[in-house]
């Protein structure tokens, strides 16, 4: 265990020494302690993965919190790895992107400061034990990446969507605390462990806990109707802190959700059912917000609320397999769920990294001023694709690892015996299918509008040349993009020794049944790119002795097209919005041209997200104005703050007194 | 056995492509009249296209390049994982319904970004319908896969349910219904009217065929012939579901040959009775493939309920 305290220890004095460091060097202290902190992390984790045995320690505190435990499991190391992993990369980029910054008197000392308490304490919390300590992590967490998102606070809007992130933390850490609370009055401790005993009763009671945690978890993954903070807090943000908010931070939700699922064991098809329908939500309003978005952040902002529906309804389905005993349903369900979170963890930095190279070059992140980025851009734009086709789930890229799972895990849902289990898995299937179409739209569009065609403003157009800390962390990324891609049954079998620890062992026995299956999906793909590289040549050797002339696009013939004729990223759009139409409140402002000899015209358009619009705000406002009802409370005078101290001692002496 | 049936799938694979394209245009100018090209015709096409060099956009980029082998690569991988004659496909693996939906996805995001390389308003227009309108066909394509699937009590194209012919019972209405879902998705895939029409000449009105206004010499080659074999996948899978299990395979190939050619013409005589729909109504006609397959599902899960007999 102390394997796991002292790398813990390193990474914040990493963020302590940084502060005395001139700022060309704060980056790299940050991401030098963090990659000396990765190595023993994941050299332990993997030992615990592989050996199946937990670790764990004990630490006293004093009276409130008391005897702590940590520990690690399987399913914290796999967590651990990711954190660790993902962190370091974050913050090499971090060291680059910051760059920028430097001479500009931007305060990268606390910068960097929080960002390695920022890591430290997502590290930590994998391995609390006490619900207590794990609040108190958890605020930390959230704290620091406050001050990490509002690093640009001179920018319009940043300290509104950092306020909005803060409240909305904290909403989601009242729920944490109601479940909690409930759970330790009946259980008489903080320690998960012992919380199990309320848990798997399985009676209304425990499940209405459960979605209290469930809540409170959710806000911080961003779960339909939880994300409303989300999408302005990622656009907010530097790119290397959204990359590290929605590759990393996002998971610790997910984890926590995980956790308390553990500690359930068998639970209530009610509970599997409701997550099912909110991941599926979640995941279909997530990528039909995104296919409309102009600010490139946006896009992957709603993205990654769509991914986390895709991770959601892994959970859901597995969650479903335990309920109805279909091993193969739990097993698929589950890893795919987990093979998605970390996949998720790699492209989604990528793409925001990426993102962080276009705003370093053109100072803009919305897609309608971009365009041919590709030509000067080459590298940035080869992750972006690679980060697309990835995050659209397409066969041979990670996403598709994990989406395959829980697409299996739904077609194994589906038997003669159980029809009210096959519509529901069938009707699933359609919700995936419907997200998995939509991200090719989102992603198409995205790409192309950004980096193909011709450039919609002016900007600088040499060739880029990244740098070396930006090429190492783009190839690790794209190495294992690529690699969990072509081999889905290593990935799995690895996986399937995290969920054989948490479930029955009746259930555990389904997994290596999958490994020659995957094995021939791999082949397969292999074939496919052995078929695709022969086309290539082929088109190759005929054209070798042509000369292939070049020759503007065709344009039907008009002498006096540029480059703003192009189609627009709202354009193309449009024929999906207009399908989906009640989703989306369109603003069209139209400056028409008047005169016999008109200067100019314009035409404007805002899309703007009507649950957040229509649903969200009106609840809030409601809710507003009923607690507004109550400030007469809060007077101000202290003589009456006195007077409401008495009031509840006396009212606690008669309660007493009477019981 | 087994080996010489795969072979000649694989055959019947590159082959039949030229054939079905040959048909079509056969049985159109039959109908309306003229004497028409010969069937083989998409065959000569084809080599002309090989050997012509190509004319390449100055604003493209490699993109443009790399697209059409992937995209006719993707449909040909998918090709391979569908059964063809004798009900057998050359792979089979299960749940491998997943990957051919994906390859096709994956062929389609390429020939999407390709046509948005060359920064042409046409071509962005025509790949926004076409991501658009293949979104559409998906979950549709997964319910009606699902529900036969459910039925036949497997998770591979090999697994699914065939057509119990003169057993009496009604479940041979509901692979009707399977097979109209599976032919919209035929149109849809191979981009045909009513949805899209391949002769238009006007760039407005066009889908598939502007996105590949640009392409020329063997790019073009590739993207025409997958677009042909895409519609052969696909009337694959419905000639499966009609073709018995247990005939000889001599009559299984013959019987496959006619479904193919079957297809063919449909696909010819609607072309020659009835126009493209108006672009505003072709979502309208894919959530028609959408409501018939939730009546393919429930009708089943009536059916293996012991609601229906």
């Amino acid at each position: 265990m102390e394997l796991f305290f002292y790398p813990l220890a390193v990474i914040v004095s990493g963020g302590l020494i940084s502060l005395f460091l001139p700022e060309k060097f704060k980056g790299a202290a940050v991401s030098l302690a963090a990659g000396i902190g990765m190595v023993p992390l994941v050299y332990l984790s993997l030992e615990v993965i592989n050996s199946g045995n937990a670790m764990g320690a004990a630490a006293d505190f004093s009276y409130p919190i008391g005897t702590v435990n940590f520990a690690i499991d399987p399913l914290s190391s796999f967590f651990i790895i990711l954190i660790s992993l993902m962190s370091f990369i974050g913050s090499i980029y971090s060291m680059e992107h910051t760059k920028m910054y430097h001479g500009k008197g931007k305060g990268l000392s606390s910068h960097f400061f929080f960002l390695s308490l920022l890591i430290a304490s997502m590290l930590l919390l994998a391995a609390v034990q006490n619900a207590l300590l794990f609040l108190v992590v958890w605020e930390v967490m959230s704290f620091s990446s406050y001050l990490l998102m509002t690093f640009e606070n001179e920018k319009d809007g940043v300290y509104k969507a950092g306020i909005n992130y803060l409240i909305s933390m904290h909403v989601g850490v009242i729920f944490l605390m109601s479940g909690f609370a409930v759970l330790a009055v009946k259980t008489g401790s903080y320690d998960f462990n012992s919380f199990r005993s309320v848990l798997e009763q399985g009676d209304l009671e425990s499940v209405g806990i459960f979605f209290l945690i469930f809540a409170g978890f959710g806000m911080k993954s961003g779960f339909i109707p939880l994300y409303t903070w989300l999408p302005g807090a990622y656009s907010a943000a530097p790119a290397h802190v959204s990359a590290i908010m929605s590759g990393v931070m996002k998971k610790t939700g997910i984890y926590g959700i995980f956790r308390f699922i553990v500690l359930m064991k068998i639970p209530p098809p009610e509970i599997a059912f409701i997550i099912l329908a909110i991941s599926l939500i979640t995941g279909i309003t997530g990528v039909a917000y995104a296919v409309v978005q102009k600010d490139l952040k946006r896009v992957l902002a709603y993205s990654s609320i769509e991914n986390i529906g895709i991770a959601g309804t892994g959970m859901g389905l597995g969650l479903l397999g335990l309920a109805y005993g279909k091993p193969p349903m739990a097993v698929l369900g589950f890893t795919g769920a987990l093979i998605h979170v970390f996949n998720h963890s790699i492209f989604k930095p990528l793409l925001f990294f990426s993102v962080g190279n276009i705003f370093a070059r053109t100072g803009s992140v919305n897609m309608e001023k971009l365009g041919g980025l590709i030509k000067p851009m080459a590298f940035t734009g080869l992750s972006f694709l690679i980060g697309s086709l990835a995050v659209s789930g397409l066969p041979f890229f990670n996403g598709f690892t994990g989406e395959f799972m829980i697409y299996w895990s739904m077609f194994s849902g589906l038997s003669k015996g159980e029809p009210f289990l096959s519509i529901i898995m069938i009707v699933s299937l359609a919700g995936l299918a419907s997200i998995g179409a939509m991200a090719i739209i989102c992603f198409t569009r995205a790409f192309s509008i950004t980096f193909l065609g011709s450039p919609r403003s002016s900007y600088d157009m040499t060739p880029e040349n990244p740098g070396l800390a930006s090429r190492l962390v783009f190839s690790i990324q794209i190495f294992f993009i690529v690699i969990i891609g072509i081999f889905p049954q290593y990935v799995f079998m690895f996986t399937g020794k995290i969920v054989s620890s948490f479930i029955p062992a009746g259930h555990a026995a389904a997994i290596p049944g999958y490994f020659s299956a995957l094995g021939s999906l791999s082949s397969v793909l292999f074939i496919f790119l052995a078929v695709v590289s022969i086309l290539f040549i082929a088109r190759f050797r005929l054209l070798r002795h042509r000369a292939p002339s070049s020759f503007k696009t065709w344009d039907c013939g008009y002498q006096a097209g540029n480059t703003r004729m192009q189609y627009t990223g709202s354009s193309f759009a449009a024929p999906f919005m207009k399908i989906l139409r009640p989703l989306y409140s369109l603003t069209v402002r139209i400056d028409r041209p008047a005169g016999l000899f008109p200067d100019r015209g314009g035409y404007d358009s805002t899309v703007e997200d009507n649950l957040e619009k229509r649903v969200i705000y009106p609840v809030i406002n409601g809710l507003n104005k009923f607690l507004n009802a109550f400030t007469w409370i809060q007077s101000g005078s202290t003589q009456q703050y006195i007077m409401y101290g008495l009031l509840f001692l006396i009212a606690t002496v008669i309660w007493i007194m009477a019981a | 056995m087994i080996m010489i049936v795969k072979a000649v799938n694989l055959a019947l694979l590159f082959l039949l492509p030229f054939f079905f394209a040959g048909l079509i245009n056969r049985v159109k100018s039959r109908l309306s009249g003229r004497m028409g090209p010969p069937i083989l015709q998409p065959v000569k096409d084809f080599v002309k296209l090989m050997k012509k060099s190509e004319v390449i956009s100055v604003s493209t980029s490699l993109v443009f390049i790399i697209a059409p082998s992937i995209t006719l690569g993707s449909v040909i991988v998918a090709g391979l994982l569908v059964p063809m004659s004798g009900g057998s496909s050359i792979l089979s693996f299960d749940a491998d319904f997943i990957l051919f939906a994906y390859l096709l996805g994956l062929g389609k995001f390429f020939s999407i970004i390709s046509a948005m390389d060359t920064g042409s308003s046409f071509e962005g227009m025509g790949a926004s319908r076409e991501g658009t309108f293949a979104g559409l066909v998906e979950p549709p394509f997964f319910i009606t896969i699902a529900s036969l699937g459910l039925l036949g009590g497997g998770i591979s194209f090999s697994g699914l349910m065939k057509i119990p012919f003169g057993t009496g019972d009604l479940t041979g209405l509901v692979f009707l219904m399977g097979v109209v879902a599976l032919f919209i998705m035929v149109i849809v895939e191979g981009c045909r009217v009513p949805v899209d029409d391949p002769n238009t000449h006007l760039e407005l009105t066009m889908i598939h065929e502007v996105m590949i206004l640009d392409n020329s010499g063997p790019g073009l080659g590739y993207l025409t012939y997958s677009s042909w074999m895409k519609m052969v996948v696909m009337g694959s899978i419905i000639a499966n579901l009609i073709i018995p299990e247990e005939l000889y395979y001599a009559w299984s190939l013959l019987l496959f040959l006619a479904v193919i050619a079957l297809l063919a013409m449909v696909i010819g005589i609607i072309e020659t009775v009835m126009a493209r729909l108006r672009m505003t109504h072709i979502p309208q006609f894919l959530f028609f493939m959408t409501s018939i397959s939730i009546v393919v599902l429930s009708t089943i899960v009536l059916f293996i309920s012991g609601g229906l007999k």
